[in-house]
Parts: C-alpha cells; structure tokens; sequence
C-alpha cells in the first residue's frame, strides 16, 4: 500500500507547527493539513474592522458553531450555539492557527505545576493528577523554544523562577513603556517581586524575520512584520523552506480512517470546493485546538473504536480545562500627574511586559495549607477604538446619545490611560467540563458540532479573588483610580486545554508520557489537548515545548534524521523567504 | 394599538427565550467589568443577541397585528436597499443619538448613514441583524405616527428624544438603539477606507492614534 508521507499534522497551530519542522529538518515527508486560509505578513493590517468585529480569521458562526452548555442555576444544564449567542469559540483559524493573533505572553510553567496532585494534595470534585514527564523533561525544549520561535526577556531573581539551563535569555527584552518602571516602584515598596514577562516577540531581525515595530497594536492581530513568533512565521516557513514539508490550506480534516487493528490508515478531507480527498502518513498528529480535536477524535470511529478514536476508555473530552481568573483596571488621569508623568503615559507602542508571581503558591490563612495561586499580568487597555468606545454607551440607567455621549467619549479617550491585570490561574479539571458531539447541531458539512460543557470548580474563584485583590492593591499603591476587577467562573475561549490528557494509567487518560494515543500506536496529539493541569501561566510556551518534545520521539521512532539538522546557528543565519505562503 | 408595537416585540421575546431581558442585562454587565479585555476573549457584546435577533426577524408589523395586517407593510426583502422614507428616518435618529457641534463630527460629518448602508449590503453580515436594523426603522415610525400623528423626521429634537427614550424602554428597543450605536462608533473610528471617519477625522477628534501599517483597499475586510 502507498504511504503519501512519514507524517500527517492536523492543524498548524503551536501544537502542528513544532512537529512539522522537527520532522521536516530531519528529513522526513511531512503534510499538514490547515482548514483555514493562508495568510502571509502582506495580509495582516492594524484594521479594527477585519481583526476584531468581523470574522476573517475565524469561520462564520452561520457555517460552524460550537454549542456550550452551563449551569442554568437549577442543577442542570442549559445548552446554546454559539450562532446564537454569539459567543464565538474559534481562534485562529488559518495557517499559524492562534499563534497569529496571540499576544505572546510566555511564562513556562514550574516544577509544582506538574505536580500538582502531590504538592498540594486532593481537592475534593477535582479531577487532580501528576502529570507524567516533570519539568525537567520539558526544559530542554523551553529552551529550544526561546531559540527557535525566539523569546525575548530578562531573567530576574524571584521566589518562583523556574530553573533554566542558560543564564538569560537568547534576545532581550522588547521595548518597555514607562508605566513598567511605576509598577516596579510600587512592588518595590510593598516588597513584591514584578518581573519582565518574556514575550514571544522578536526586539530585533533574526531568525529571518524582521523585529518589532511597535505599533501599539499586538494582541489579537496578525504581525505584519513578523516579529510574533507564530507557528507560521516562526516555524512552518522554515519547514516549508526544507522542501520535505507541504501545507495544505483550506483542508478541513474530516476523519480518521483506522483499520480493524485499530491502527490509523488515512485522514479524509474536504478541500475548498467542498470535495473529499484523503491522504495517507505513516505517523498522524492531531493538533486543532483542544475542542476541535477532541471532536475530530469522537467523530473518527473504526472496527476498534466504536466509540471514537483513541476513546476506547470513555477519556476523550474529558478534563477540558480554560485559564481560570479574572481581569481588573485602574484609571490614570493625566489631570492627577504631574507633566513629566502625564507625558510618558502618553507614550505608545511600547510594551508594558509586567507581572507578578509572588502569589505562585499562596500561603495564606484563609486558604489553610499551600495552596497553588497563580499569575498576575499588567498591561495597557487595548487600543482597539471601537472597542474602547462601544461600552461607553451604557450609563447608569439605560442607554447614553447625544452630547452627554460625546463628552464621556472625550473624557475617556482624551483624559486617562487604563492600566488593567490579568490573573491566570488553574481551572480545576472536573467531571463537568468536557467535550462531545452535540446530537442535532451540525456545520456546513453536515458533521456533528462540538458541544462543550463548561462547569467550573468553586475553589477556582476563591484563588482568583485572592489574587485580583493582591493586583488592586499594586493599583492602588500606584495612584490608580477607580480600581476594580471582576473574577467569573466563565472560561475565556482562546485559553483551551485539556480533553485528551496524558499519563500513565490508560484508564483515565487517553495519551502516553509521549503524547502518542494508548490504544492507537500511530496516533499522537500535540495541541493543548495533552494537558492534564494548566498551569497557572499562558499554555502556549509549554504547547511550544512539549511539541518539539514528542516530534523528538517521533523522529527516534522513524529512524533518526535521515539528513543533517539545520538547527542552531545554521537556522539563524538562513535567509528565509517569509512569504511563500500562497492565496488559493 | 400600535403604541404597544415595542412592548408587544419584547413580550414575544420573553416568551420565546427563557430570561431575555435578564441576560441581555448580563452582557452589559460583563461588558463593563471586562472593559474590552483582549488578552483574554471575554464574551462580547453580541452574548445571546442572536438568539434575539433570530426572534425578531420574522417580526414585522403585520405579523404581530395581524388583524391590522391591511394597514401595515411587510418588512422589506432584506437584501433590498432601503426605500428612502426609511433612509431618512435612519439618518435622523442618527444625528440625533450623535449630533454634529461646531468643529466637533457628528452622524454626518463621519458619513454615518453611508457607513451603514454598507453594512446592510455586505452579504457576509447577519440577515437577522440587518431584518433588525430595518424592522425597527418600521416600528419607530408606527409608533411615531400612533402617538404624534406624522413621521419621526418631522419631530422637534424633544420630541424625537422623547420618541426613543420611548422605545428604550423595551429591550428590542433598547437593543435596535444600541445596535445603531455600535455602528455610529465603526462610522467614527474604523479606517477611513470602509467609508467612515472621512480623513479620520474621528480619530482626531478623540486623540486616537491608530496602528500601523493601515489596510490599503484590497485588504480589507471581504477582500482577505
């Protein structure tokens, strides 16, 4: 029988960019398959209207939708789709995947996040496990991650810094605004230890890309220059460049094909006009997003997998887990500051690129033992106007027009500057978060939708309010006012993890130490699927790292490299063509 | 009879969707706490307007007044361009919720109604929201007419502020008004090459200092 490649990646996000490489740097035939289009650095713009009030990166809602399920305050469940709600669940949908639109906030998880079961022992409802490799397995890539995708920062000594193999970082820190130094001030005083946060951003050219230009508009935007380090411009470009890696936009895998040893045979897909097409590998890696692969899995049955791919332990979909936490803003008016001060609040472009990790295991009475805490991050209000200015129309009682309308838009974008928080915590794994086919809904191609069921654990919200009080308090200790936060038990969608996790025990896991499927032998999954626990940082450095990781197994089990490695310094002095993508 | 027109919409909508009123009073609260985060995707705006808009589609005069079905017209093909009585209608409650102010843009210094002309004939927006949008225009004026005996446009600024804090008071009022809204914002601070904020003159207004680079022509939004 012929095998049209060594490896089929499904999705080209953090967790397909990493293996396509990988494998295409060591010689290997590798195809992934994007649903999305191909957009290069030509594509992106700093345009509100395409980025973030229309779907460009993103599937209409009328096409494909995902259904979510919460807690009607009865003891049941109440489901909507999303068409109707209008809570749009996708991210990134295109080559690069989420990468594209992220904003690049890395932190790498600690030692304890791995652990989590056995530093701070059960909680009761939660579905808590170690997770299966420590973090000293991962921190070869961590690192290889901070070369290849390029991170830049500066290490600075903290209760919480994880242990690293080098120094500091390969690139230094992006451009820093002046609020940087006010917030390090005010820890400073309260004893606190803020910290630069890395960011998968490049200060400089390198690695064939160009540096930061520092618009001022970063998250939720492609990068025109190519300073991000998405999959794409980070990764797939290089994989392309080797000739032994081929992307297939506007490929939207359909199923699995597994044969009656239970082994997968071919993935059938449909491309843009709508026909099917298969294609066959030797190895599969399925990587499209937490939710999207749990439900590529449960809809791929076979002989030996009557109820799903890879799901002969009813695991599939189970222990989904979001970024648990909340968000909080503080106001600095230019009229409170003096000249000098109100004048570098002014400043844009630069990056805040602040957070604090004091709080990584919270000690505190309420809580009694340890407990795991979290992440605080500070950043700008986001610039997006329309954004900014929409909520502005809601007054006390009802809507504001006119010319009171006109004088709270004045006073809100001529007046102050809105430093906000962030806090990133664990959602706690549970038997009510979770992923399966939804029974009626389908997508334009007559496939079961996704139905996600999105209960949270209350402990979740405990260790969220304590936290958004410790980042009030750094306001406050700033000057900000009007200090407020708001901690919810209602997931942010572009922070998925979870669904397939790895272990040891097949039985409430559904991957290996390896990421590779226990009852599928060439299956792997490498998005966030495989996480067990989240962590208390953003996922996309560990999804980075434990790609990298499994496509090391996976080149091991084929062989070894069949040709010498670009990496290193070879890769960062290539001249790379940004743009090969193509427009269909 | 037609007075009730608003208060009949809303009354449907509640019986159609389990908690209307109450969830659209959700969105507006968690649109307030997150103030527009990014870093995280925050339920926008839109939480179950859908599902609202889907309500209100197949809702038109006559179909809520069928016995008054001779006396009212059928909403119009969505697709269609709006017949110009309803344009003006449009146009005058948007200088009405944005109005113009010496040296200061208001609903037709930012094209406003060109602006959303466009936005009823992109064949990619919602046609449940655009049905919206072109039903309301509808309702306000048998409201008008009901209550003031002639057409919105014909109103004095109190009256036409009279008019809508009317119609706000029921939630398919409410949302038709802060629908409007939203694209009076688009109108005042997208980039200049959808058609609004001429010169960005609405950034200017706002000391809005806009990304880079800008979208040229034929990489807009339905060009990518």
């Amino acid at each position: 029988m012929n095998i049209d490649f060594d490896v089929c990646v499904i999705g080209s996000g953090a967790g397909g960019g990493p293996v396509a490489l990988t494998l295409a740097e060591a010689g290997y035939s590798v195809v992934v398959l994007e649903k999305g289009p191909w957009f290069t650095e030509q594509d992106f713009y700093k345009d509100e209207i395409a980025c973030c009030r229309r779907s460009t990166y993103t599937p209409s809602l009328r096409d494909e939708r995902h259904v979510i399920e919460e807690e009607d305050g009865e003891g049941g469940w109440e489901a909507e789709s999303t068409f109707d709600s209008g809570w749009d669940w996708w991210n990134g949908n295109c080559v690069g995947g989420a990468t594209n639109v992220m904003s690049g906030f890395f932190h790498r998880m600690k030692p304890d996040d791995f652990r989590l079961l056995s530093a701070f022992g059960p909680i009761a409802g939660a579905n808590l496990v170690d997770w299966p490799i420590n973090y000293e397995d991962l921190e070869p890539y961590y690192d290889k991650v901070e070369k290849v995708v390029g991170v830049s920062g500066r290490v600075v000594s903290h209760p919480y810094l994880e242990p690293r193999s080098t120094p500091d970082f390969p690139f230094p820190p992006t451009q820093e605004h002046p609020i940087a130094g006010w917030i390090d001030t005010a820890c400073k005083e309260m004893g606190l230890h803020s910290i630069p946060v890395p960011r998968a951003i490049l200060p400089r050219a390198a690695l064939g890309r160009r540096g930061c230009e520092y618009s001022g508009y970063c998250g939720s935007y492609g990068c025109s220059s190519g300073a991000k380090g998405s999959s794409r411009a980070a990764l797939l470009s290089r994989a392309v460049a080797t000739r032994h890696c081929e992307v297939r936009a506007h490929a939207k895998a359909n199923r699995l094909v597994s044969d009656k040893a239970g082994k997968v045979v071919g993935v059938e897909y449909f491309d843009q006009t709508g026909s099917t097409k298969t294609v066959s590998a030797r190895l599969y890696v399925v990587a499209c997003q937490a939710v999207e692969t749990a439900r590529l899995l449960l809809y791929s049955t076979g002989p030996r997998h009557p109820d799903g791919l890879a799901n002969n332990n009813d695991q599939v979909g189970r222990n989904l887990v979001f970024s648990a936490g909340g968000s909080g803003t503080g106001d600095f008016s230019y009229a409170g500051l003096d000249r000098h001060r109100a004048q570098a609040l002014r400043v844009r472009g630069p990056f805040v690129n602040r957070a604090l990790q004091d709080w990584y295991t919270i000690k505190a009475k309420e809580f009694g033992a340890p407990s795991k805490g979290g992440t605080i991050e500070f950043l700008m209000r986001h610039p997006n106007a329309i954004a900014r200015a929409n909520p502005r129309k809601w007054g006390e009682d009802g809507l504001v027009w006119g010319l009171p309308l006109k004088r709270k838009l004045e006073a809100y974008f001529r007046e102050a500057r809105y430093l906000r928080f962030e806090v990133f915590c664990d959602w706690l794994p549970t038997d009510n978060c979770f992923v399966s086919l939804d029974p009626e809904v389908q997508d334009k191609w007559g496939t079961p939708v996704a139905r996600v069921r999105i209960g949270y654990h209350s402990h979740d919200l405990k260790v969220g309010h304590y936290l958004a009080d410790q980042a009030e308090s750094v306001l406050r200790e700033m000057g900000a006012d009007n200090v407020r936060s708001s901690v919810s038990g209602s997931p942010p969608a572009n922070l998925v993890a979870g669904g397939c996790r790895f272990g040891n025990d097949p039985e409430v896991s559904v991957l290996n130490a390896d990421c590779r499927a226990h009852d599928v032998e060439n299956l792997y999954v490498t998005d966030a699927s495989f996480m067990p626990t989240g962590g208390s940082v953003p996922y996309t450095w560990t999804i980075y790292a434990n790609a990298f990781r499994v496509a090391d197994r996976m080149v091991e089990r084929l062989g070894g490299p069949r040709v010498a490695s670009l990496g290193g310094k070879a890769a960062d002095s290539a001249v790379i063509d940004l743009n090969q993508g193509s427009k269909e | 009879m037609n007075v009730l027109i608003w208060i009949q919409v809303d009354t449907l909508c509640l019986i159609c969707i389990t908690g209307g009123v109450m969830r659209v009073e959700r969105v507006r609260t968690a649109l307030i706490e997150a103030d527009g985060g990014f870093f995280r995707n925050w339920r926008k705006e839109l939480v179950s307007r859908r599902t609202f808009l889907a309500r209100m589609a197949g809702v038109s005069v006559a179909a809520l007044f069928p016995l008054a079905a001779g006396g009212a017209s059928p909403a119009p093909k969505s697709n269609a361009a709006l017949p110009d009585d309803q344009q003006a209608v449009l146009a005058a409650v948007q200088q009405h919720l944005f109005p113009s102010e010496p040296g200061i843009p208001g609903a037709s210094e930012i094209n406003a109604l060109a602006y959303l002309n466009n936005v009823l004939a992109d064949p990619k927006m919602d046609e449940e929201e655009k049905a919206f949008i072109r039903n309301g225009t509808e309702w306000l004026e048998e409201l008008v007419r009901e209550e003031q005996g002639g057409a919105f446009t014909g109103l004095n600024a109190a009256q036409r502020e009279q008019m809508l804090r009317r119609i706000e008071q029921s939630s398919a009022g409410e949302n038709w008004l802060a629908t409007l809204l939203l694209y009076l914002f688009e109108a005042l601070l997208s980039d200049p090459v959808y058609g609004g904020n001429p010169d960005g003159i609405g950034w200017r207004w706002l000391e809005h200092q806009p990304g880079f680079p800008r979208p040229p022509a034929n990489k807009i939004y339905g060009k990518l």
